[in-house]
């Protein structure tokens, strides 16, 4: 009889919890609406309205095709963009490759280092490399007083610059993912593959890397997702001569007050993220 | 969990000497950073000639960087707070409840992560421009605090998962109301997840720039101040600055992965 009662008051909880979740909801549903939801949608419609009358409009983009300089950066945002995913796939892959066969107390050393880095500032880490290479920095200094060379090299403010820049901030994204989908490899699999005869070079490149594939896109497409919005290294470390996107838009909202442009930049933006998120929600799916 | 011979033992040597160096390259903003700013030299000399505290004591007693650093704490503060009870609210709802268009709504408190934060901050500065708030305390509180909303949600999500929803049966089987059954027992357990959220909320408002350079009008803040000296002129009073902020990032992840070790063992213990 007691189970019977039971059953009731629990199937009686659920029912309710059902309508309190929504009302747990409401408050953030509100906020999210009114600073997030409302905002951006006032930016889409801007993008499409008549900057002097308000009436709906598709000139600002007509504005924007036909200004090659717009196209430009963007083209350069996502090349380099590219470039630093490549870069950091290059580079961070062998790392957690070779943290996931380390042994268990320096794989937990390891991979400490790289949280940290992920926890510096991006603000710090990339005014860092003002202080290595730029023109009065630490490397220039020591060329110049061993007489290398006459006057400072300028190893900052061009794309070089913010792409190593931006590899540094964004290694992390990739190598801990990818770190972790390694861990989850059935060691047993190897040993298989071992057994069977194959080489070590054939372990890894027809049992190991395909089983990592999916991860490293996933990891790759979010590297390149968040270089697409990057503002700050490219500020600094670009000098103002490699603006991205997101500079162009500074500069349309803050210097040159054409916020209908800034509107479109940011709808061409927003257009781009969603669909590559899209894509990395896929791969993620297959990686897990 | 032992890996097989073939891939463990023998990692080549130029793996191990890539893999070393792309950790040094990761790690060497730091490494330069924290000593040059306990460099005694007016210039960024490596190493530093001599040791001194003459940039600390220049950031501490600049009146400016003090009302930056006073803004930031309180900013932060401000901005964690508010996302903290919003989103462990939300978070609350989104485990427990079962309704249509969850997922949808799920995504929605999450788009501020995934959305470019200068989209954002277009579009606060558009209708903060609007509505008169632009350049106010009161909107760059109201544009942290929803850029902090999706790691308070996800953190809490996954701590309210974690936390047996048959505990909460049980008390309303024994006659608890929603109330109680909330403030003696889910609040209580959620405690340690919270408090992780929270620092982790806080130093994501705390180094926060891009959205800060749109709406911040003549508020200053620490990143903010950086940003625009960066922007002029060397100056080693940023080193200085750099490595409080490690220096605090740090202390931070310390913090929540001791919170988040907490909470392992009281799960394990009960």
């Amino acid at each position: 009889m007691t189970t019977v009662i039971h059953a009731g008051e629990i199937n009686l909880a659920r029912h309710e919890w059902r309508w309190e979740g929504i009302g747990f909801l409401a408050p953030l549903f509100l906020f999210a609406l009114i600073v997030f939801d409302m905002p951006l949608l006032i930016v889409v419609f801007w993008s499409f309205s008549d900057p002097a009358a308000g009436f709906p409009s598709l000139g600002s983009y007509q504005a924007f095709i036909e200004s090659g300089s717009y196209a430009r950066i963007i083209w350069r945002t996502f090349l380099i963009a590219g470039e630093v995913t490549i870069a950091t796939a290059l580079l961070g892959y062998p790392l957690a490759y070779w943290i996931s066969r380390l042994e268990q107390r320096s794989q937990l050393i390891a991979i400490g280092i790289v949280t940290m880095t992920f926890w510096v500032s991006i603000l710090v880490r990339t005014y860092a490399w003002i202080v290595m290479l730029g023109n009065g920095g630490i490397l220039n200094r020591w060329l110049l007083s061993l007489g290398l060379v006459s006057r400072p090299v300028e190893f900052l403010y061009n794309e070089r610059g913010v792409a190593i820049g931006m590899i540094n901030v964004l290694l992390p994204f990739l190598v801990l993912p990818l770190y972790a989908a390694m861990r989850r490899i059935d060691p047993r699999l190897l040993h298989v593959a071992e057994t069977l005869g194959a080489s070590r070079l054939q372990i890894f490149w027809r049992v190991f890397f395909p089983l990592t594939a999916p991860a490293l896109g996933a990891s790759m497409v979010l590297v390149f997702i968040l270089s697409l919005g990057f503002y700050i290294t490219p500020a600094i470390l670009g000098g103002g001569r490699v603006p991205l996107i997101a500079n162009m838009m500074d500069l349309l909202i803050n210097k040159f007050a054409r916020w209908e442009m800034a509107a479109v930049n940011s709808v061409v933006l927003l257009t781009a993220t969603l669909a590559f998120y899209a894509l990395y929600q896929r791969l993620r799916g297959k990686a897990t | 969990m032992s890996a097989p011979a073939t891939l463990s033992r023998h990692q080549p040597p130029w793996l191990a000497a890539l893999g070393c160096l792309t950790l040094l390259f990761m790690c060497l903003p730091v490494l330069i950073v924290v000593p040059m700013s306990f460099s005694s030299a007016q210039s960024l000399e490596f190493p530093p000639p001599g040791l001194s505290l003459r940039w600390y004591a220049a950031f501490f007693g600049n009146e400016i960087w003090a009302q930056a650093g006073v803004n930031s704490l309180l900013l932060a503060t401000l901005a964690s707070s508010i996302a903290l009870v919003l989103g462990t609210l939300a978070a609350y709802g989104l485990v427990r409840g079962t309704f249509p268009g969850k997922a949808l709504i799920e995504a929605n408190f999450m788009a501020p992560m995934i959305v470019p934060s200068i989209i954002t901050a277009v579009a606060l500065f558009i209708v903060f421009a609007r509505l008169r708030i632009l350049g106010t305390f009161f909107g760059l509180v109201l544009g942290h605090t929803i850029l902090v909303i999706p790691y308070v949600v996800l953190i809490m999500q996954v701590a309210i998962r974690a936390f047996d929803i048959r505990i909460e049966h049980v008390a309303a089987t024994l006659g608890a109301s929603r109330m109680v059954i909330l403030r003696k027992i889910v609040v209580p357990n959620l405690l340690p997840s919270a408090a992780a959220a929270w620092i982790f909320a806080f130093v994501i408002s705390f180094d926060e720039v891009v959205v800060t350079l749109f709406l911040a009008g003549t508020n200053m803040t620490i990143p903010k101040r950086m940003f625009n000296e960066l922007i002029m002129q060397i100056n080693p009073t940023i080193t200085a600055v750099a490595t409080l902020l490690i220096g605090f990032n740090v202390l931070a992840l310390a913090l929540i992965l001791l919170l988040a070790r907490g909470r392992h063992l009281q799960r394990s213990l009960a």
